[in-house]
């Protein structure tokens, strides 16, 4: 067997296997759940079927195939920030305080983070190839930067974290954090090193999509109800309180040590 | 510039991990029906004043004078035992209260950004000024009478938030139907 019947045997595996997992989020009615996340896992199908076409109607190396390819990791890339943002609002929003504090901060995190990655572009622009690792290499930074700020924000307010949106987090996370390093180690030299750039990428996706796999063989757990919430004026007759023992207590210890 | 990125990315996924699957923080889960006082509200600082009692200055001198020397040394020990006990004590207490203080806030239909802060910061505190505490005990140079004045303030703090929290639990969802079924 050459090694070109293994590739077409490995790709169609993945696509598969992506299939796969888009049918059982339709099945397990994700899309009420987690809509972006949903639509993105339809994206990949259709990207793999889009490539398809326009590699066999155009050749691999012709310039509507790298631009089809490109415009296509730009949409998917732009899903995956949607997908983290979903799993932001379905695990908060039910926290209408910490919710309305956490939202502008997730937005205000993206967009510096994406400043960020357009300033880096900026710096590599003499070279196409580079540039656009440098760029989507920011923006993927941007996904795992929302997705661990508000996992940062569940865990400091105690939020339960149903097991489906831990996997699919996960995926989430890990396919990004993958991309960062290996567009970093193949940003000079993805010309050189494209096989290896490439397998890197699906081997990571694949992974990602067992997560996906995971998260959705079972069925997902019934909605739990919004949790009641207290009166608006609770708060405010608590905080000064609590933040006046704390203080106390703060001042007290200090002066122990001294 | 690869190896700092691989670095960063390998921490980001462990944190990844630890923030999906460490240590279940959900104990009590953040709902109103969490809201059981008997398991946030500060519990060790119940017992502080009988150790603080047992840890009287002057107790030591009576020991110093009259017990035989290998006496006093085994009772030494164990009153270090003791002062270690409520130290961690105390600190479980701490966290109790910050734990009540987020549960709060989670069920808070608005909160104020600057408030959290303050509490983030004054969380951190603590845990520095514990350490130097721990340290200082570990070095013999803790004396128990400042152990009882915090104590007192974490005391203080637990009586204000049983008597706020038993008002609002009033409205929790499985208290209203405990007593929707009687």
């Amino acid at each position: 067997m050459n090694s070109n019947l293994f590739s077409n045997l490995g790709w169609m595996g993945a696509f598969l296997l992506e299939v796969g997992t888009f049918l059982l989020a339709l099945r397990r009615g994700l899309f009420r759940r987690l809509p972006f996340f949903t639509l993105y896992l339809g994206l990949v199908v259709i990207d793999e079927i889009t490539l398809w076409l326009v590699y066999r109607l155009s050749g691999v190396s012709s310039y509507i195939s790298f631009e089809s390819y490109w415009v296509m990791q730009a949409l998917l890339i732009l899903f995956r920030a949607l997908a983290v943002y979903d799993i932001c609002r379905v695990l908060l929003s039910a926290y209408a305080g910490v919710w309305k504090m956490c939202r502008p901060l997730l937005i205000l995190l993206a967009a510096i983070l994406v400043v960020g990655a357009a300033i880096s572009t900026n710096d590599s622009a003499h070279h196409v190839a580079s540039a656009i690792l440098t760029s989507e290499r920011g923006l993927e930074l941007t996904v795992v930067g929302i997705l661990i700020f508000g996992l940062i924000f569940c865990r400091y307010y105690h939020v339960e974290i149903d097991r489906y949106v831990t996997w699919i987090a996960l995926g989430l996370g890990f396919y990004s954090a993958v991309q960062v390093v290996s567009n970093t180690l193949f940003q000079h030299s993805v010309t050189g090193h494209f096989a290896v750039w490439q397998d890197f990428r699906h081997v990571s996706f694949n992974v990602a999509t067992v997560f996906w796999i995971v998260a959705l063989w079972k069925q997902l757990p019934a909605r739990q109800a919004a949790p009641v919430l207290l009166a608006p004026g609770e708060y405010e007759r608590l905080a000064p309180q609590m933040t006046l023992r704390l203080r106390e207590l703060n001042t007290r210890l200090l002066e122990m040590w001294k | 510039m690869t190896v700092f990125v691989a670095i960063l990315v390998f921490l980001v996924i462990l944190a990844l991990l630890w923030l999906l699957f460490g240590s279940p923080t959900n104990e009590t889960g953040s709902s109103l029906d969490a809201l059981q006082i008997e398991r946030l509200l500060p519990i060790n600082c119940r017992h502080f004043p009988q150790i603080t009692q047992m840890l009287k200055e002057e107790d030591r001198q009576f020991m110093r004078m009259r017990a035989p020397h290998h006496t006093e040394r085994k009772w030494r020990a164990e009153r270090r035992r003791i002062l270690k006990q409520y130290l961690t004590g105390l600190a479980q207490d701490f966290a109790r209260v910050q734990r009540l203080a987020r549960l709060v806030s989670a069920l808070s239909p608005e909160i104020r950004k600057g408030q959290e802060l303050e509490w983030i910061w004054l969380g951190l505190q603590f845990h520095v000024s514990y350490r130097m505490v721990e340290l200082k005990f570990a070095l013999g140079r803790l004396s128990p009478d400042g152990l009882a004045e915090l104590t007192g303030i974490i005391a203080g703090l637990a009586d204000e938030l049983e008597h706020r929290m038993s008002l609002i639990t009033e409205y929790s969802p499985s208290h209203l139907r405990a007593n929707m079924g009687n």
